[in-house]
């Protein structure tokens, strides 16, 4: 295991420049997510540390050493893609040993290592039949025997669960933390999903438009994010942001009353974020803002309602599902302005302001 | 990755010249006088000139180039439209309904594999029998049927990738069959049937053993006239004229060839594969 | 819900059908006719049965033997040549293709001469006087071989054969190669897979299918030549060139013996059809 150190990374494809000065850290034995909307860079990136891809300029370091260079074939990484990249006409067996033979490594040792790698995966019963006779489930957990069986310096997840359908994903995401910590390895993992990023991570690294936008763990980038882009895209139902200023005494949201709030900032306009679960209902007179009902949809185990405050915008709250106001109904919304998050007009955190955490 | 693309430059240029070797030679031929040609055998031409080129398509009474032009070209046509015309309203039950999977389409498809020389006798034999002998339309025919089984299994292929929903809604718009194979099926078969003519057209043209057997002066094709020159007539084979036949003869199919190789390339692939 | 389908199946398939029926049909039943009887070119419309008779003169001819033995050794020959020589070009070259088509264009000129006229045009390329090669030869070795010489002209038609195909076997293994999926690559290098194992372990045997129908239609085609070499030297030096089809050729149009040719070319359909239809018996097994 290692520490994986970026520094600069610039990428372009024919005109097109896809990585601004990207520098990065993992950490050894951190499981890093990489985790960006499409086009965001991420995959580049991590084929870049793949070597995949070669560099436009920039440097990338694998435990010290100065691998920019290096084919992927002398980096020591496992990678496991998002279509498997199962060699079709081998079984299992030979899929998982085909990396240790081209080693090398005894045939004794190579027959050692598979035992474990299937025993953890739960593989015994497949090992004579070829990817083509297996489940899209099946097919992905030889993809990662045959990353394991290599004890690589660092392991490369490249969207692997967004070929299985739901139900799936979520077990086999239980699994690949349970197989994190079982080998304690260095892990990155790229996907576009911010569910898999905040349950699996040690570290998220959000990318946009190929610059990093915020890098830290899961609660550090949910409680405090440096910007909107951030902050909307962790979390589910969106986080609201809403238009509004900075007065004197408090902050104005447009259409709404002033909302008192001391902060030790001149008037200024700013954009004001809620999480949804942070917003209760209470009666129109009441609360913070008011608002009419314009949809509510019943999630099972919770409720998401959304409420027009005037102006054209639109609050989405997330309430226990006894609470039922109707379509159309006038509401109040609370929340305590502990929990507001505020933006600069251009979507950067202002700082500091006074909160609690 | 990295890929050093220096050497297969130059493997690229070694293989091209060495298999295009004698079609670049025989350009170079062409191109030099009479008396240049048996003085300068190599590649480079002293002084080019067009003396053959005009000795060719001037018409003599040993040399009537365009009327092998003309034979090739009416039975080339007759060659590669004719299975088409046949094959089409074939492919489509075949691919829909399975029609003749077991006996028709392998008897046809087979039909590629046997050596020409076992229909050309009797062939010739029949024609001998109805007047045939020697006529474009007896040689078009033929390469009709040489044709068949490759242009069958490319309209196969491309009426299998038509989506069927657009002939359900066809259907549910009342079409029956016919109309439906005429005004649905065929112009969106439209890109594969340009790349089965040109296939079939290149085929009949470079056809050589029927030419042979089949044709004795009305209806020479131009591969066979072109075999003509070779013949030693008194002071020995006229390389430069010869040369400047066969640059002619291997024109048409090669402007066609190289400027559609795109869709050939694609459809060579598909005929052989799948056979 | 097939069957009321019968009669307009059948109405679709008769162009095809009644083409089919009159232009083999009925030289297939003369062939059979003339195959099995004594026939001349004065007697035609008389033919006098005589049995298995021209198939016992075929059988016994070394001549036939020779031709069936020629184009046995010269299919499987240019066969083997042109996958071998067609895949090291596809593979080694398919980087190139990528980014410049135009080169796929260039390499199957060969491909799109005609067959005869190529034969024509080795003709000139070898002649003594007027080709280009003996007089490199001569220029840079000092030495030219008698290409068209009873000891080298199979090597020469071989070679001309080669030269002319190997741009089908290179089309067909460079568009095999180029629809592995990359990410198989990938993911063998990554692993730690160099060139050469990527290429022998994993490209190779995906390729397999590919290769045998590829050598197949090869066989098939080398086997049934007649064109470029009948073009380039005829029967060739004592007979030497003579292929099946340039025998069953020479048999009927140089010495008449029309029975005689008509008995070889049934043998040969047979044994084409037998072969054709064991290889792909073979290939249903192998690839199902």
């Amino acid at each position: 295991m290692a520490e994986i150190r970026i520094e600069n990374l610039n990428k372009s494809f024919g005109g097109v420049q896809v990585l601004h000065d990207v520098s990065l850290t993992i950490s050894e034995r951190e499981f890093c997510v990489f985790v960006g909307p499409s086009g965001c860079g991420k995959s580049t990136l991590l084929r870049l540390i793949a070597g995949l891809e070669d560099v436009s300029s920039g440097r990338i370091f694998i435990g010290g050493k100065d691998v920019t260079n290096l084919e992927p074939y002398d980096r020591q990484l496992a990678m496991v893609f998002q279509s498997y990249a199962l060699y079709p006409h081998m079984n299992v067996r030979e899929n998982i040993a085909f990396a240790l033979r081209t080693a090398k490594i005894p045939e004794v040792q190579i027959t050692k290592k598979i035992a474990e790698a299937t025993r953890i995966l739960q593989l015994d019963d497949y090992l004579d039949r070829k990817p083509s006779a297996l489940s899209g489930g099946q097919r992905q957990r030889v993809a990662i025997g045959r990353a394991i069986v290599r004890e690589p310096i660092a392991f490369l997840f490249d969207e692997p669960l967004s070929n299985l359908d739901a139900a799936l994903r979520a077990e086999t995401r239980v699994e690949i933390a349970a197989l994190h910590r079982s080998l304690n390895a260095t892990t990155i993992y790229v996907t576009h999903d911010q569910t898999e990023a905040m349950t699996l991570a040690d570290r998220i690294v959000v990318l946009k438009d190929g610059k990093i936008m915020q890098t830290g763990s899961p609660p550090e980038l949910y409680d405090n994010p440096e910007n909107v882009f951030v902050a909307q895209f962790l979390g589910s139902p969106k986080m609201n942001i809403l238009d509004a200023e900075l007065t004197g005494t408090g902050i104005r949201v447009l259409g709404q009353n002033e909302v008192v709030f001391s902060h030790g900032f001149s008037p200024l306009p700013i954009q004001l974020g809620i999480r949804p679960e942070v917003i209760s209902l209470v009666s129109p007179d009441k609360g913070l803002f008011s608002g009419q009902v314009t949809l509510n949809e019943f999630h099972g185990g919770s409720r998401t309602v959304i409420a027009a405050i005037g102006a054209g915008t639109s609050v989405t709250l997330q309430l226990p599902t006894g609470q039922s106001p109707a379509v159309g109904e006038h509401i109040g919304l609370h929340c305590d302005p502990d929990n507001f998050h505020i933006f600069h007009a251009n979507g950067e955190r202002l700082q500091p302001i006074g909160r609690n955490h | 990755m990295k890929r050093r693309m220096g050497p297969r430059w130059f493997v690229f240029i070694v293989a091209a010249c060495v298999m295009n070797f004698p079609v670049i030679a025989t350009f170079s031929t062409a191109f030099k006088s009479p008396r240049e040609v048996n003085r300068n055998p190599s590649l480079w031409i002293e002084a080019p000139t067009l003396e053959n080129f005009v000795t060719v398509l001037t018409v003599s009474d040993r040399l009537n180039v365009y009327h092998y032009l003309w034979n090739s070209l009416t039975a080339s046509l007759i060659g590669a439209i004719l299975p088409m015309i046949v094959a089409f309203p074939l492919a489509w039950p075949m691919v829909r309904r399975g029609y003749g999977r077991s006996i028709l389409f392998p008897a046809i498809v087979n039909l590629r594999a046997l050596p020409l020389i076992v229909f050309a006798i009797p062939v010739y034999m029949m024609y001998a029998t109805v007047g045939l002998l020697d006529t474009r339309l007896g040689l078009g025919l033929i390469l009709a049927v040489v044709n068949l089984p490759l242009t069958l299994m490319l309209l196969v292929n491309a009426i299998a990738d038509l989506p069927q929903e657009l002939e359900e809604a066809g259907r549910m718009d009342g079409a029956r069959t016919g109309r439906l194979l005429y005004r649905i099926v065929l112009p969106l078969c439209r890109p594969a049937l340009i790349t089965t003519f040109v296939f079939g057209f290149i085929t009949a043209w470079n056809e050589f053993l029927f030419g042979l057997i089949l044709t004795t002066s009305d209806a020479v094709p131009m591969t066979v006239g072109a075999s003509f020159f070779f013949a030693t007539s008194g002071g020995g084979v006229q390389w430069g004229v010869a040369a400047a036949v066969m640059s002619v003869a291997a024109l048409p199919p090669l402007l066609l060839g190289v400027v559609m190789y795109r869709r050939i390339t694609g459809s060579m692939v598909a005929g052989a594969v799948k056979g | 819900m097939a069957k009321q389908y019968k009669l307009e199946n059948a109405v679709l398939a008769s162009p095809t059908t009644f083409f089919l029926l009159v232009i083999l049909g009925f030289p297939v039943i003369l062939s059979l006719v003339y195959g099995f009887s004594e026939t001349s070119f004065e007697t035609l419309r008389s033919p006098e049965f005589s049995g298995l008779n021209n198939f016992h003169k075929v059988t016994t001819d070394d001549t036939f033997w020779q031709a069936v033995w020629f184009s046995f050794r010269f299919g499987s020959i240019t066969a083997i040549l042109e996958c071998a020589l067609g895949l090291a070009l596809a593979v080694y070259l398919a980087p190139l293709t990528q980014k410049n088509g135009w080169i796929v264009a260039v390499l199957i000129i060969p491909m799109i001469v005609a067959p005869a006229m190529m034969g024509l045009m080795y003709r000139l390329v070898l002649n003594e006087f007027a080709g280009p090669i003996p007089y490199y030869l001569y220029n840079w070795l000092g030495w030219s071989p008698a290409f068209l010489s009873p000891q080298n002209v199979f090597t020469t038609v071989v070679l001309a054969e080669t030269f002319q195909w190997t741009p089908f076997t290179f089309l067909l293994f460079l568009t095999a190669y180029r629809s592995i999926p990359q990410e198989m690559r990938e993911a063998a290098t990554v692993d730690g897979t160099r060139p050469w194992r990527l290429f022998w372990k994993l490209e190779l045997p995906l390729m397999m299918p590919t290769v045998f129908i590829a050598a197949f239609i090869r066989f098939i085609d080398g086997f049934r030549v007649f064109d470029n070499i009948y073009t380039l030297v005829g029967a060739g030096p004592g007979g030497s060139t003579t292929s099946m089809s340039i025998y069953i050729y020479e048999t009927f149009l140089r010495r008449g013996e029309i029975g005689k040719s008509m008995a070889a070319a049934i043998l040969l359909f047979a044994a084409a059809f037998i072969l054709l239809s064991f290889a792909q018996r073979l290939m249903r097994r192998t690839f199902r």
